[in-house]
């Protein structure tokens, strides 16, 4: 077997897993940020239908007023066609008596029709069987459902309307989602627009400040530190980690909310209890970015550990020779060694702050008064999550396409910016 | 580089940051067996009914516990089993493996690998839907193994990377193939990685919370992460100490791991970085 | 004992002439959201319907097994609401959902719900009895989607004792629903009371006026409060009145302004406000009827003597006291299974049963659905379910069920979280409000 075979081979299943759960999904949010699929329209499309409701307007679409008083009187008609139908399917009997009785005569809805039915002599018993002898006499389309354009368009010339207007109406008519770039119009118009994009700068700038300066901190003070200490700190610091976000938060709450041990212990002091999350914008952010903080400094911590261990002792060794005090070797020293390391978690992290928004909808849920709505939040929340069910997937979308572009157009430039031929080097059997 | 210690200010300082994080993993546990009255720190009598929930329904119309956590562990195991066979070929393949496009595949994995891909979320739901896996576990199952692989791979590439060339070359010139010298040669080399990786994937399936709560809200596929947060949401009650011993439950599994394997986790979250 | 062998016999040798019958199994699942254990016959209700079904079935001579799975552990609205509409686009829908109206609209423009219409005889028992403007509520766009499962309206509520503080008299406390109904005991007055409870000690600050900590219909009636119109009645078209809407804002504006109520009340915590309203921390809130049984399970077991409820308040002269009707509805999910749809339309048809039904109204502190549930002891026996149903009922309307209606009552919300909140003023509010609602809801906005 060739090396080339076999590397197709054994990338391949990443490959497709690739393809299937990244490349896919970003292709369908461009495509669904410029449509304006919502519940209401579902994802699937739709089908073509008038209802009561819609009558109403129907007029403001420009048809001809002729055709608006053909759908909106049209009912329910005892014709002979409809007895013919009904004593075919039915009962020849009950054919009979409704001609008798009913001949020409009109319904506004179903439900008259079905009371006449129920009423007869000779009454059509079942319920479901009613509803579909009713059916047989139905001249309107208003409430009725039609798969395709086509049915529709039949539909409407069985009616009698104009042909002229079954293109405006087939297209009034259908209830699933079209194409439209109204998503970025209103992204643009929106002055919560900026808000978010503002709310997402400050958290991801403080965030990822917090966590450099502290996982810096809390590298070089645990590699000065004898080992017993340094291990109890690291351990303490390393389990937000892998901690689940559901308990690490919930572990949050219990220290910031009104029963929980900040109100406990200020309230010895007297003051108030109060929620030391929600309470104020200031303490919301505060409290998030420490939330987020405390994971990314323990990222810091090791990332950062790890490189300061990478540097030769005989040059600490020929500092320390040289008089240097801890703080100049910390400042001439571990620092330089860092850069790298500190860009490296820059742009990492950058990115991921950006997009996760797991700790936020945990902590606080964007509250309060969607303060801390970040932007990756807002698309959740308009997309999948929200009181009213209102999901707007297109709008949605939008928020995220955002998003896509930000994160293509950073990995790209890290990717520049970071030596990659270095991860280039050839395989060294060539066959 | 230890005699001019004076550590006592570094300890001290070090020991107020931690102070937050160190009275919440004490309350954590002290709360789920021994709950201080309100207004109290002090621990009270020990009182196992917060842990009710191991043996009776807390709420009737919730799925029973044991089923949760079987799920957690099936989904959390089976995750990081994928993720450990398709990182384990797909890293060899871009660490030693000379094909058309390695340059491109390589670099695409470094995007993805930086792109957390939650935004897409949305997407991933149609494809869900498409393949009628929507609501199951084996469907967050395959995203959940997805969205973790580019970070596999690239862990495996980084193991593949520190193996000596000469192992193989030995192998290729006494004439194995190179299915075979991966298989018997290189392979028990990065063990290690493989151990790491499989950890590191199935501490990440175990707490998942996103995708379970998006991708399969049926009360068949819930898992402990919803279920906790179902609970802790839930209006009717707020009750800290029935919380925390349900989070210490979830939480075994992790803690073991962590007891165990603290040192080799911090190695490799060290070496691969994950967001 | 010999009797009922010999109906069975009987009921035997019936299936048997009927010819030869083969058993039929039906999965129904159910889904109830915002269901909690006092709310379990929202579920409990369709299992005994399906166990009545399936003996009528066999009184029939037909074999019908039912199996009833119910579920109500969703964390919220938000992810009962998310669960439901994705489970549907993927066809993994339950067959019965317990909802709010207003997702009739957009779910049966998106087809995910089948008509009741369609599958039940409205015009007989146990339907035909059911209030006809409830049966108008589960209806959307002329056609009858669902049935009511419930019925609530709610109210404002005061906390005696710190009114007596505040210088009302017992009979004072007593007049005062029929002073709020009057309009002559006004949103106004609440923020003077809501100020000077504050001022005087007698509650703490931001426990004057103490709202719902959450986005919810209730919010809608402070909006009629100051003369809002939900939907235009003529053309069919929601309608953003923006000097209501500022108003209305102004007034949580002013609240906090005044210490009475906290900036950043939004999302306190639900448990911890249950519990401080039905002991007596705040001086003024509002809530549900169903709120009743809570306030008995938070310590507070005499509401009569504690608590007294009316109307919303108006809020100026262009408003009304109100108070909105927000009933749960039956939904029947659209089922690749035709039959599946029929049964489940049959059950909640059954489950309407005056009894039935009555025992999910005592048990949660809901209203009754039908006009028979008045004669039927246990809900006549209940103080609280008469009584609110005689103050409250006969003034309550409810929101339209209108396909935009989420977009707008989101709007609005969010609207008013940001003024409350302190980000903007009302006005700027109300403009932002205005900006996405003609953006969103478009053609089907009116804006006065």
């Amino acid at each position: 077997m060739t090396s080339r075979m076999l590397g197709i081979g054994f990338l391949s299943p990443a490959i497709i897993a690739a393809s299937i759960f990244f490349l896919l999904p970003v292709l369908l949010t461009v495509m669904f940020a410029f449509t304006n699929m919502s519940t209401s329209t579902g994802i699937m499309g739709g089908d073509y239908r008038i209802n009561t409701e819609q009558l109403r307007s129907v007029g403001e679409t420009g048809i001809s007023a002729e055709s608006v008083e053909k759908l909106e009187t049209a009912g329910f008609q005892i014709t002979e066609t409809g007895l013919a139908a009904l004593a075919d399917q039915f009962d020849e009997k009950v054919a009979d008596e409704l001609r008798e009785d009913f001949l020409g005569e009109s319904f506004a809805a179903r439900r008259d029709l079905e009371r006449v039915l129920r009423q007869l002599d000779d009454p059509i018993r079942k319920t479901r069987d009613r509803k579909a002898a009713a059916d047989l006499f139905a001249v309107t389309i208003v409430g009725e459902r039609f798969d395709t354009e086509e049915q529709f368009r039949a539909a409407l010339s069985d009616t009698g309307i104009n042909p002229a207007d079954h293109d405006v109406l087939a297209e009034f008519a259908y209830t699933g989602w079209t194409w439209t770039t109204d998503n970025f119009k209103l992204l643009m118009e929106l002055p919560s627009t900026v808000r978010f994009a503002t709310n997402t700068a400050f958290y991801v700038v403080c965030t990822l400040t917090f966590n450099i300066i502290f996982g810096l901190f809390l590298a070089i003070s645990t590699f000065y530190l004898p080992g017993k200490y340094a291990n109890t700190f690291r351990a303490i610091w390393f389990l937000p980690r892998i901690l689940p976000p559901v308990l690490y938060v919930l572990m949050w709450n219990w220290f910031t909310w009104d029963n929980g041990f900040i109100a406990t212990v200020t309230g010895w002091f007297g003051v108030p209890p109060q929620n030391w999350m929600m309470q104020t914008a200031p303490r919301a952010w505060t409290v998030i970015i420490l939330i987020n903080g405390f994971v990314g400094a323990s990222l810091g911590m090791i990332l950062f550990s790890s490189a300061i261990k990478a540097i030769p002792s005989s040059m600490l060794y020929a500092s320390e020779v040289d008089g240097a005090n801890r703080w100049q070797q910390v400042r001439y020293i571990i620092l330089p060694q860092m850069r790298w390391p500190i860009l490296f978690m820059t742009s990492y992290q950058t990115l991921s702050l950006l997009t996760s928004f797991e700790y936020i909808l945990l902590a606080t849920d964007g509250g309060p008064g969607r303060t801390t709505e970040v932007w990756a939040l807002a698309a959740y929340h308009t997309a999948l999550n929200n009181y009213g069910g209102n999901l707007q997937y297109g709008l949605g979308a939008a928020y995220a396409l955002a998003l896509v572009f930000i994160g293509i157009a950073l990995s790209v430039l890290y990717l520049r910016f970071f030596n990659f031929k270095e991860l280039l080097a050839k395989p060294r059997i060539e066959q | 580089m230890t005699a001019n210690a004076r550590i006592w200010p570094l300890v001290l300082i070090l020991t107020i940051f931690s102070a937050p994080l160190v009275i919440m993993y004490f309350y954590q546990v002290v709360d789920s067996i021994a709950q201080p009255e309100p207004g109290s720190l002090v621990p009270g009598a020990i009182d196992v009914s917060n842990w009710r929930f191991l043996w009776e329904r807390i709420d009737t119309g919730r799925p029973s516990i044991w089923v949760v956590t079987f799920n957690t562990f099936l989904f959390a195991s089976t995750t990081a089993f994928l993720v450990t066979a398709l990182s384990t070929t797909a890293g060899y393949a871009l660490s030693r493996l000379n094909m058309p496009g390695r340059p491109y595949f390589l670099g695409g994995l470094i995007i993805l690998h930086a792109f957390p891909t939650i935004t897409l979320i949305i997407a991933i739901f149609i494809i869900l839907q498409f393949l009628g896996l929507f609501d199951t576990l084996l469907g967050i199952i395959l995203v959940k193994a997805a969205l973790e692989l580019p970070f596999g791979v690239w862990i495996m590439k980084g193991f593949y990377d520190t193996v000596p060339w000469e192992i193989e070359m030995a192998g290729v010139q006494d004439g194995a193939s190179r299915l075979r010298v991966w298989w018997e040669l290189v392979l028990p080399q990065v063990k290690p990685g493989l151990a790491a990786l499989l950890i590191i994937s199935f501490l990440s399936g175990w707490s998942e919370f996103v995708l379970p709560l998006v991708l399969a809200p049926g009360s068949g596929t819930q898992v402990l992460a919803t279920y906790m947060n179902a609970v802790i949401q839930d209006d009717a009650t707020a009750d800290f100490g029935l919380f925390k011993a349900i989070g210490m439950f979830y939480s075994i599994p992790v803690i073991i791991i962590y007891l165990v394997f603290q040192k080799q986790l911090m190695n490799i979250y060290g070496g691969g970085t994950k967001g | 004992m010999t009797n009922e062998i010999r109906t069975s016999a009987l009921a035997g040798a019936i299936a048997v002439l009927a010819g030869p019958t083969f058993a039929e199994d039906i999965n129904i699942t159910v889904w109830a959201g915002g269901s909690n254990d006092s709310d379990s016959y929202r579920i409990e209700a369709i299992e005994i319907a399906a166990d009545i079904l399936e003996r009528e079935a066999a009184i029939q001579g037909e074999e019908l097994n039912i199996t009833v799975e119910g579920r109500r552990d969703f964390t919220g609205w938000d992810e009962f609401k998310q669960g439901i509409t994705l489970g549907a686009e993927a066809g993994t829908a339950p067959s019965i959902v317990v909802t709010s109206h207003l997702d009739i609209a957009p779910w049966s423009q998106a087809g995910y719900i089948v008509a009741v219409e369609d599958y039940v005889d409205l015009d007989s028992w146990p339907l035909n009895n059911v209030y006809p403007n409830l049966m108008e509520i589960a209806s959307y766009a002329g056609t009858q989607w669902g049935i009511p499962q419930d019925s609530e309206s709610r109210p404002f509520f005061f906390w005696r004792e710190t009114m007596t503080q505040l210088g009302y008299s017992e009979d004072d406390i007593d007049a005062l629903p029929a002073r709020v109904a009057s309009g002559e005991y006004t949103l106004r007055n609440v923020l003077e009371d809501a100020k000077k409870a504050v001022e005087m000690g007698i509650v703490e600050e931001g426990y004057g006026f103490y709202p719902r900590p959450s986005n919810g219909p209730d919010y809608a009636q402070f909006y009629l409060s100051f003369g809002g119109e939900l939907v235009d009645a003529d053309t069919g078209k929601l309608v953003l009145d923006k000097a209501s809407m500022t108003e209305f804002y102004q007034f949580f504006v002013d609240l906090v302004a005044a210490g009475a109520t906290r900036q950043n009340h939004i999302g306190t915590d639900w448990n911890q406000w249950y519990n401080e309203v039905a002991n007596g921390r705040a001086a003024f809130w509002h809530g549900g009827t169903w709120h009743f049984g809570r306030y008995a399970r938070e310590g507070n077991d005499d509401f009569w003597n504690t608590i007294q409820f009316s109307l919303i308040p108006a809020g100026n002269d262009a408003g009304r006291p109100n108070t909105i009707t927000h009933p749960l509805v039956y939904l029947v999910m659209n089922q690749e299974d035709d039959r599946v749809e029929e049964i489940a339309a049959q059950l909640i048809a059954i489950a309407t049963e005056p009894r039935l039904n009555s025992l999910h109204a005592i048990q949660s502190n809901h209203l009754a659905v039908a006009k028979a549930q008045s004669n039927i002891d246990l809900y006549r026996g209940d103080r609280w379910a008469s009584e609110a149903t005689e103050v409250l009922l006969s003034s309550a309307s409810s929101q339209p069920n209108h396909l935009q209606y989420g977009a707008f009552s989101e709007a609005m919300f969010r609207g008013l979280e940001s003024a409350w909140s302190g980000v903007q003023t009302p006005a700027e509010a109300v403009a932002e409000v205005e900006a996405q609602m003609r953006a969103t809801i478009g053609d089907d906005l009116i804006v006065r």
